[in-house]
């Protein structure tokens, strides 16, 4: 067989491969769009039918009607933005210190990183709360805010790391010998540089932020302060109504914004790896 | 605080002021600091709190408390837990397994659509990334329809369909866990995707011409040069997902509620209970402390596996 | 990061898409009754399906009218809304942690098996001021015991409650079975016809041990004694119990009903099998009656009816009766006040009236137009049967625990004994750190 012929082969597998991929995350995908293009009638009747027999938009209507909707959309990506956005602050030049510095008990250091990782909001809830609390930043995004970022900050110190072991130290060694100070090289020359690694880790944590649903739970109770993961619980009627369709309808809506934030970033990031590695 | 591997510049000369924050800057505690201050303010605090609470009788429902071990004693003695340390594992381990190789097969393919210039890449993406994107209560209320056992369920109606005797999913204790790894799969797969595709795209294709031209097959490519590169990679997104696994209960909750029984109730949504409907605080917080060590555990065992040099 | 900033943009744009513009000067908005002007604020949490931010367009209209009419007979407050979310546990646990930092809201809705926990804890201010003596004994007695204190003093205002019944295809089941055997033998035969003989809540949620307790308390058993002691699992309330799992139990062995049941928390199950016409029968909440009603055709619709709950024998019968209150916390008498004016001139009455929540004044029954209807003379009988949960701290953890009972007896995991054993003894546990 030619070369042609097997990169030819290998094509279908992979559009194959594609399609088993997609059947398994797209089904229920589809579903919670058929579900929210029903009437409460149909919600259960014709389940099997992907096509609702009278598809009606009202959901979303009546979702986008709801005032408080865009509120939480809002909030939504204003916590998960600046979290991961103020994360940058924290994570950048420890991420520089690890990997240009030399010293001891730094393995200690990436590890108590690690660490603090896996302190779930879960295990702290009721302490943070109090504590919260008590110095006044329950119910206000710079207490939430602070928390995302706070969540944000390690894995975005890991992943920064990787990126920065891998731009070649010569760039900025020559920019000190230039009369730079480490500072100066940090900002003017390293940060510029790690620019895919630094979108690629906002992305990644920005959805993270997304879809963080202990940390606004606990502190915040004002409706016109939820995000969306919490708020769309309000959608949600209790046992004594039939709302699955609306809820549906907010979520398919719920996820445009993320998919855009990332369409648009991930777009930025394949061109920024694709000219690192022309150069490369 | 020793050498530092960068070659000392000119500047090093530069007096006074200019000197004093040159010499800071050297120094990679003060480039370390904002994030140590930052961690311990809003995690470290609490979570020495939540170690203080697990060694009291504190509940919800009575702010006064006392000093006691007995929490650790009757958690240690609850005949729950071992089941649910069983389901727990289960639950993480299969979830995790999944996870890794889905994320990695699908990430392979991404990487190879792209870099083909294949129509239809970025659409795949989207779809596996807002799977990650739907809210948790939505993705139950899905995850719950699709394994409806009525007739109506979908799965079991498609499982008709084939001429297949339709399954419990979710009524059968042994298969409700199951049930709960796959929703848990499909929500979760689009992280490790996401980190293993960026491990991908940064390994030097020339690694993989150089061994095409020696001709090593595309399955010897795989485990001689791909494993390899991707390990670092790998294995922090293992502890990661691991600890983000462990920690899930918004899933379950609206999918099963830990039921049937406690078939699915894993120690997460265990600690949850304990804390929303026994408000039991220090009986939750002993739970929490010992979430805490489980991922102290993972985590050891990862690093073993860690490259020595970081 | 210059280049982030398009991005930012450009989601902002999509987001003001789905701003809709709303009126400057409105006095009812999803989360504020009252010009935004008015001098006095009063904070209020509710059960979105109680305020008008309800997911249903009818009654979200309906609630909006009636705040209406509350924001213009008092044009000096305003009224700012918080909301529960759907786990309604958790959320009363937050309530509580609230109340004590004092952050709870000024007025909150609480479900009523809940209210006995805020009682314990003094976070509830007293409203007898609010309301007359003649207004209170109208209260049916298991409601007005349930806001009362122990100091006899009233703590909240229960407005609305709801009841269990049997919902049946008539055409498949003709006669109303009235007791356990009945129904078991008319959901046998019905499944002979392929279809399911009867549902019932048995996953692990509230409504599963709240169903299933009907058949406790129609035999006289108790969960607690007086001074809140949980006592279900001693002498002959243990019989009764194990009674009413074997009922359940029997049900599912002998394939009245479907092995299913161990995983259905919500009662929407219920109206999608009825729909469907795949089930013969149903244990259901009154409401859904309307919701049957709004969601089949009409022909379809008129074969279903209700009954109530069949009993181990014809006359001993119970239904389980829930329902919602309004508490004030606030510490500042004229809030406290207002919120009292928000129960009566909102909840006690006109909520019913939108929700279709039984109303909990005999005068009330016998005056609001919307329960004139014959469906609301009926169940005003099996009300007379009507149970509430034991107002008690520990109340949810037994309630947890027969939901892991069930879970157990109803997979086959467990035998009844051995599932109530373990179920008596970890809330005994739990009983014992309270």
């Amino acid at each position: 067989m030619t070369t042609l012929g097997r990169t030819r082969l290998a094509d279908v597998g992979t559009y194959v491969a594609f399609g088993v991929i997609c059947l398994f995350f797209a089904g229920p995908l589809l579903w919670l769009v058929s579900l929210s293009i029903r009437t409460s009638a149909e919600i259960y009747v014709s389940s099997i039918n992907l096509w609702p027999n009278n598809p009606t938009l009202e959901n979303y209507v009546a979702a986008l009607n709801n005032p408080l909707f865009p509120t939480y959309l809002w909030n939504g990506l204003k916590l998960a933005v600046g979290g991961a956005f103020g994360a940058i602050f924290f994570a950048a030049p420890a991420a520089y210190a690890l990997s240009r510095f030399r010293f001891r008990n730094k393995q200690l250091a990436m590890i108590g990183l690690l660490a603090v990782q896996m302190i779930s909001p879960l295990v702290i809830m009721v302490p943070l709360y109090r504590y919260m609390d008590r110095i006044g930043l329950t119910d206000s995004h710079v207490g939430a805010m602070m928390l995302y970022i706070a969540i944000a900050a390690p894995l975005f110190t890991w992943m920064l790391k990787g990126f920065l072991d891998g731009i070649p130290r010569s760039l900025e060694e020559a920019a000190m010998i230039d009369g730079c100070t480490r500072f100066g090289a940090f900002m003017r020359v390293v940060l510029p540089l790690s620019l895919p690694g630094l979108t690629s880790a906002f992305v990644l944590n920005a959805i993270l932020g997304w879809s963080q649903f202990i940390i606004p739970f606990i502190l915040i109770s004002k409706p016109n302060l939820l995000p969306i993961a919490v708020g769309i619980f309000n959608f949600q009627g209790t046992y004594s109504q039939t709302s699955t369709q609306t809820l549906a309808a907010a979520s398919v809506i719920s996820i445009v914004p993320a998919v855009v934030v990332f369409l648009v970033l991930q777009r930025f990031i394949i061109g920024a790896l694709m000219s690192g590695a022309v150069k490369g | 605080m020793s050498q530092d591997a960068v070659a000392r510049p000119a500047a090093r000369a530069a007096v006074s002021d200019t000197g004093v924050r040159w010499r800071l800057a050297e120094r990679p505690f003060v480039w370390l600091a904002p994030l140590a201050l930052l961690l311990v303010v809003t995690y470290v605090y609490p979570a020495i709190d939540v170690i203080r609470y697990s060694f009291t009788d504190a509940t919800l429902l009575n702010p006064q408390y006392a000093y006691t071990a007995d929490s650790y004693r009757s958690v240690a003695t609850n005949p729950d837990l071992p089941g649910i340390l069983w389901v727990t594992l289960l639950f993480v381990v299969a979830s995790v397994i999944l996870q890794l190789v889905l994320g990695l097969l699908v990430a392979m393919v991404l990487h190879r659509g792209v870099k083909r210039r294949l129509p239809g890449v970025a659409a795949v993406r989207i779809i596996i990334l807002s799977a990650w994107i739907v809210p948790g209560v939505a993705a139950g209320i899905v995850w719950q329809l699709m394994f409806n056992e009525a007739s109506y369920g979908f799965l079991n109606a498609m499982l008709r369909g084939a001429g297949i005797s339709p399954v419990a999913w979710l009524s059968d204790p042994d298969i409700a866990l199951w049930s709960a790894v796959i929703a848990n799969v499909w929500r979760g797969t689009a992280f490790s995707m996401l980190l293993l595709y960026a491990g991908l795209v940064v390994i030097p294709s020339s690694l993989y011409e150089a061994a095409s031209v020696d001709g090593a097959t595309p399955l010897k490519q795989f485990w001689y040069i791909t494993l390899p590169q991707l390990r670092p990679i790998l294995l922090i997104n293992t502890v990661l997902i691991s600890i983000f696994t462990l920690n899930t209960f918004d899933l379950i909750l609206p999918l099963t509620g830990g039921g049937p029984g406690r078939a699915t109730e894993v120690l997460a949504l265990y600690t949850y209970n304990a804390v929303f409907r026994n408000f039991d605080l220090s009986s939750g917080a002993v739970l929490a402390v010992l979430l805490l060590a489980i991922s102290v555990v993972f985590t050891l065992i990862y690093v073993r596996l860690l490259p020595r040099e970081l | 990061m210059k280049k982030l900033f398009p991005s930012t943009l450009l989601a902002g744009t999509v987001l003001a898409g789905f701003v809709a513009t709303a009126g400057a000067q409105e006095l009812v908005t999803t989360d504020r009754v009252g010009s935004p002007d008015a001098p006095n604020v009063l904070t209020m949490r509710a059960n979105p399906n109680q305020s008008t931010n309800s997911p249903s367009p009818e009654q979200k209209a309906a609630f909006e009218k009636v705040w209406q009419e509350f924001a213009e007979a008092h044009p000096d407050w305003q009224i700012q809304f918080e909301f529960f979310g759907q786990d309604i546990g958790g959320e009363h646990a937050r309530l509580l942690e609230q109340a004590r930092a004092g952050r709870a809201p000024d007025c909150v809705t609480v479900d009523s098996f809940q209210l006995a926990l805020f009682i314990d804890n003094g976070v509830l201010k007293p409203l007898d001021d609010y309301f007359s003596q003649e207004e209170i004994d109208d209260l049916f007695p298991f409601i007005r015991e349930g806001v009362t204190g122990p100091d006899g003093s009233i703590y909240a205002w229960w407005w609305g409650t709801d009841l269990r019944v049997l919902y049946r295809n008539t055409e498949i089941v003709p006669e109303a079975p009235q007791t356990w055997e009945e129904l078991q033998a008319a959901a046998l035969k019905a499944t002979e016809s392929g279809i399911e003989g009867v549902l019932f809540n048995g996953g692990r949620w509230e409504g599963t041990t709240f169903d299933w307790l009907a058949n406790f308390w129609a035999q006289g058993g108790s969960l607690v004694d007086d001074s809140g002691k949980p006592i279900f699992g001693e002498g002959e309330n243990r019989e009764k119990m194990l009674t009413a799992i074997n009922y359940f139990k029997g049900l599912v062995d002998s394939g009245a009903a479907p092995k299913r049941v161990a995983t259905i928390k919500d009662y929407n199950d219920f109206n999608a099998a009825a729909i469907a016409g795949s089930a013969a029968m149903f244990f259901g909440g009154h409401w859904q009656h309307f919701q049957l009603m709004e969601a089949m055709p009409e022909a379809e619709f008129a074969k279903w009816d209700v009954s109530e709950l069949p009993g181990p024998s014809a006359d001993e019968r119970s239904t389980g009766t829930g329902g919602w209150t309004v508490a004030a916390f606030s510490d500042d008498p004229a809030k406290v006040e207002m919120c009292a004016n928000v129960m009566r001139e909102v909840y006690m009455g006109p909520a019913n009236e939108v929700i279709g929540d039984l109303p909990t004044r005999e005068s009330l029954f016998a005056s609001l137009p919307k329960f004139q209807d014959p469906y609301f003379g009926k169940l005003k009988e099996y009300l007379v049967n009507g149970h509430a949960r034991p107002g008690v701290p520990i109340y949810p953890e037994i309630s947890n625990q027969i939901q892991i009972m069930m879970g157990e007896v109803l997979s086959g995991t467990k035998e009844p004994e051995a599932a109530l054993d373990g179920a008596w003894n970890r809330v005994m546990d739990a009983y014992g750190k309270l």
